[in-house]
């Protein structure tokens, strides 16, 4: 095969005869290797690798992208060809050219630590693990259906723009959890997963899958899965709210991360992922949430699932605050959408593999911890519910108005955890809802949670991307239906 | 794009890599265009050429599936031999019994040169109009053209040939001015069929018509669905109860012979029905059938593919999903039968309602009861003795499907084609008694 360098020459080159005026190419490989477990049989065993580049450029000051799947020299050439080609018809319909934010130029490496390859993992040790504890799972009388997952990325990425930039990154990631359902007459159906719906996907090798000790979490999950068939329905009303780090996660992601996203909030999503309340008048300005809460957003963080080294701009990652004591201060950024706002990128743009083009997404939005114990945080509820694990969501196209489920609840009365609750649900409005937080717990009880399947785009790519939270508690939430 | 001659001759070289019991190879071909606007300009717009096999081994009763872009000899040849070590280790699945074997398929044409060869110039033309058109009222547009063509191929060591190529050509908008939002959507085989000029008109009006919308309460209205919206109700049915896994690990609401809507719902999903020109075979080569889902509303069929048919001892309907996906079967060219009424006729004769143009971001609260919620979005409207009165602010729903289904006064003669998540539906719109909406 052709060197990585060398086609990075001969596309870039080929570009700028066109007429380029920027150019990058992107030339990734991607291996997978996915298994599942249902009910006592290997439902999917399966290695997937796709390898392929993207060039990228800026041709009579707007965009064009195209991207192949074979790497040879004269496919580059006609590649690049065809992306300066649509990016001349971009340019028929723009008002101003397009400006970069600046980046010096760098060459540099990067790979995520990781301390167990899972891919010389011999697939045979992975296979029974998962057959064991799907066994685990189904040892709970009642349980009519067990699946259990592990999910391993390999990815190297070649960047190289006309701007004089190399970077070389490989990332690793590992993803598992287990599942158990009890089913009831047909129309009632208790279902439990752990760590989480999606279970846990981090950017780790084999290494997590001892950390999740998923083994010990069977008979609970199986148990409780059994227990919400005869569970109360959720109570409808004004109450408080506790959320675990799991559902928390996907409260940040869909109502902080989507709505910072700065392509959203300038209206390049608008006709399918929608817009932001969060416009740019409102920089600095809107109180998006209590003062306890402080969000950044961090690609460097060890381990989250949106940590790299380099965006696929050739930006560096970099921890930035989006939220400080509640206040709105910051956006995720592109080097186009940073140059709208004079500022520079914070290295936000990721594309899914090879063939897409690059747009901005979350890395890692965490938010900070606060100080409480979990038992503090129920300590101080008089009328409440806790909720755990994400089962369902659903918000608006603007991020304002959203509706949650979760797997499991709990009520809280007078300070105590009591009877388990079915299908619990809260909704809300995001701004509203974030102001009334007014406890997180700490560092111990802090994880970075892993989506492995956020889409944005058309056509639509999907990104993986990590959420930091711990347990946190909301005030005045209507809860139920 | 790949011929039918060179896609097999790929994949029958495979077959003869394999010592496995049996093997099967997919080709899938993609040559996709898109050119997105928003804003007025075209901020996004590329091209993608690839190609992917997908091999699946069985030894036994033991399956391994691997998946390539590398499609040249020595792709194939490493492609074959990981499904075949994947299936070395492991174990076997009681319920699997054998790949199927289907004879050819029925011819549908589903590829044209119009499509094909349309360029990023053709697409800059279509969504000028669009601009030009939103400009001129004083509104912005943002939207998507997107022209592809696929090449799927199919084999398998019991004799199994298929191959099909097929185009789709996809416009949408949105234009929009501060709360006024209006949305329309064409998709057809050929592109010179998608009237950017009409879709964008209809865009437009919607979106002049939302001026000053009005916020109304939560609560039960009489509804009009239009055609995009009554799609995304039926998607996530077939989503939650149309597969032979969902039915067959009871996790479905479909009950054979059992009431499921209201007797005026016929929901059929039927690949060769003349405005579909869908690809007439599944993911493992199976020839597709025709299934009534329901019939005036009693539940009569779910779809299968070869291992859902064999553990439920029926045969397969030929709706697999490729081999690497543990979804279960799923149906993709889903109809629903016609009403003899007029979008307008349905406006005249409710005293007071609301007109839905599409939801956003449906999603279940409870599936045993297809129970969802979302928000109405670009183009919602009160209506008031027959007449559209005003504008309404985006409104959630809390709703279940299949009592909206039970719901339903009247239906469009005229039905509509939606495209939504690869799935393709033939849809009228619908006015619906008895709907809930939770919120604003």
């Amino acid at each position: 095969m052709i060197n990585f360098k060398k086609a990075s020459e001969i596309a870039l080159n080929s570009a700028k005869s066109k007429g380029a005026s920027y150019a990058d190419i992107r030339i990734v490989n991607t291996e997978d290797e996915n298994i599942s477990v249902e009910n006592g049989a290997s439902k999917l065993l399966e290695k997937n690798n796709s390898f392929g580049f993207g060039i990228r450029v800026i041709a009579d000051g707007a965009w064009g992208f195209a991207s192949s799947s074979d790497l040879n020299e004269n496919n580059l050439k006609k590649t690049a060809d065809l992306a300066v080609k649509i990016a001349r018809a971009s340019a028929k319909l723009k008002k101003n050219d397009l400006v970069l934010a600046l980046l010096s130029k760098t060459k540099d490496s990067y790979r995520n630590p990781v301390q167990i390859d899972p891919f010389t993992i011999p697939l045979k040790e992975k296979l029974d693990y998962l057959l064991a504890l799907d066994q685990l799972l189904r040892k709970t009388d009642g349980i009519t259906s067990a699946s259990a997952f592990m999910d391993f990325r390999k990815e190297s990425r070649f960047f190289s723009s006309s701007e004089g930039s190399q970077i070389e990154q490989m990332l690793i990631q590992s993803g598992a959890g287990i599942e158990a359902t009890a089913m009831k007459s047909r129309r009632e159906m208790g279902k439990r997963s752990y760590p989480d719906s999606n279970g846990q996907y981090e950017c780790k090798g084999y290494e997590l899958i001892n950390e999740l000790n998923l083994e010990e979490n069977c008979e609970k999950i199986a148990q409780q899965a059994k227990a919400l068939l005869s569970a109360k329905d959720c109570p409808s009303g004004i109450k408080a709210l506790v959320l675990d780090g799991a559902q928390l996660s996907l409260q940040i992601h869909e109502s902080i991360g989507h709505p910072l996203e700065l392509d959203r909030v300038l209206g390049a999503e608008k006709n399918f992922s929608g817009t932001s309340f969060a416009t740019l008048d409102k920089l600095n300005k809107l109180k998006y949430a209590s003062d306890v809460i402080n969000v950044v957003t961090d690609p460097t963080y060890p381990g989250g699932l949106g940590s790299f080294g380099y965006d696929d701009e050739g930006v560096k990652a970099e921890r930035k605050d989006l939220i400080q004591d509640g206040l709105l201060v910051g956006y995720l950024t592109s080097r186009e959408t940073a140059s709208l706002v004079k500022t520079s990128s914070n290295g936000s743009m990721r594309a899914e593999g090879w063939g897409n083009i690059p747009i901005i997404r979350m890395t890692n939005t965490i938010l900070i911890p606060g100080n409480y114990s979990f038992e503090d945080l129920i300590s101080e509820v008089d009328d409440g519910i806790y909720m755990e694990t994400v089962s369902s969501w659903s918000i608006d196209d603007n991020r304002e108005n959203f509706q949650m489920g979760c797997q499991i609840g709990w009520e809280i009365k007078n300070g105590k955890l009591g009877e388990m609750i079915k299908n619990p649900t809260y909704s809300g409005n995001t701004v509203e809802f974030w102001n009334s937080c007014d406890g997180i717990c700490s560092e111990k009880y802090f994880k970075v949670w892993g989506t492995p399947n956020c889409g944005k785009g058309q056509p639509g790519q999907n990104a993986r991307t990590g959420q930091g939270a711990s347990p946190a508690r909301f005030r005045n939430v209507k809860v139920g239906s | 794009m790949i011929s039918k001659g060179k896609a097999l001759e790929i994949l029958e070289k495979g077959l003869k890599y394999s010592d496995a019991d049996q093997i099967e190879l997919l080709l899938l071909e993609e040559d996709f265009y898109l050119t997105r606007f928003a804003e007025n300009i075209i901020h996004q717009n590329m091209g993608r050429a690839d190609h992917t096999v997908m091999a699946r081994a069985v030894l036994g009763k033991k399956l391994g599936v691997a998946v390539t872009n590398k499609i040249d000899e020595d792709g194939i040849k490493k492609v074959v031999k990981d499904a075949i070590e994947i299936a070395k280790n492991q174990k076997d699945d009681p319920d699997f019994v054998l790949l199927p074997k289907s004879g050819p398929a029925p011819e549908v044409k589903g590829f044209y040169n119009n499509t094909h060869n349309f360029s990023p110039d053709d697409r800059a033309k279509g969504v000028k109009i669009a601009v030009d058109k939103s400009q001129k009222n004083d509104l912005i547009s943002a939207g998507a053209f997107q022209t592809e063509t696929d090449v799927t191929a199919v084999v398998n060591s019991l004799g199994t040939r298929q191959y099909f190529q097929e185009t789709k050509a996809n416009f949408s908008l949105t234009v929009s001015k501060d709360e006024q939002s209006g949305w329309a959507q064409g998709f057809s085989r050929e592109v010179k069929d998608i009237n950017t000029d009409k879709l964008s008109q209809i865009a437009v009006e919607k979106a002049l018509s939302s001026r000053n919308p009005v916020e109304l309460p939560p609560g039960e209205y009489t509804v009009i669905l239009e055609e995009a919206a009554v799609a995304s109700f039926l998607l996530f049915l077939a989503f939650l109860g149309f597969g032979g896994k969902t039915f067959s690990e009871g996790r479905s609401f479909m009950k054979i012979g059992e009431k499921i809507t209201g007797d005026n719902i016929t929901i059929i999903e039927d690949p060769y029905d003349p405005v579909m020109k869908s690809m007439p075979f599944d993911y493992e080569g199976v020839t597709k059938k025709k299934v009534v889902l329901i019939e005036n509303g009693i539940g009569k069929g779910v779809v299968y593919n070869s291992y859902y048919a064999n553990k439920n001892k029926t045969e397969s309907t030929g709706h697999a999903l490729q081999p690497n996906n543990t979804f279960g079967p799923y149906p993709k060219n889903m109809l629903i039968s016609p009403g003899n009424s007029t979008l307008d006729e349905m406006i005249a004769s409710t005293d007071k309602g609301i007109l839905i143009t599409h939801f956003w971001y449906i999603n279940y609260m409870n599936p045993m009861k297809a129970q969802v919620t979302g928000t109405t979005r670009d183009g919602t409207f009160l209506i008031e003795n027959g007449k559209i009165k005003s504008a309404v602010k985006n409104m959630r729903i809390g709703q279940s499907i299949l009592e909206a289904f039970s719901n339903v006064e009247l239906m469009t003669k005229e039905r509509k084609l939606c495209p939504q998540y690869g799935v393709l539906m033939y849809v009228p719109a619908m006015k619906i008694n008895k709907f809930n909406f939770i919120g604003g």
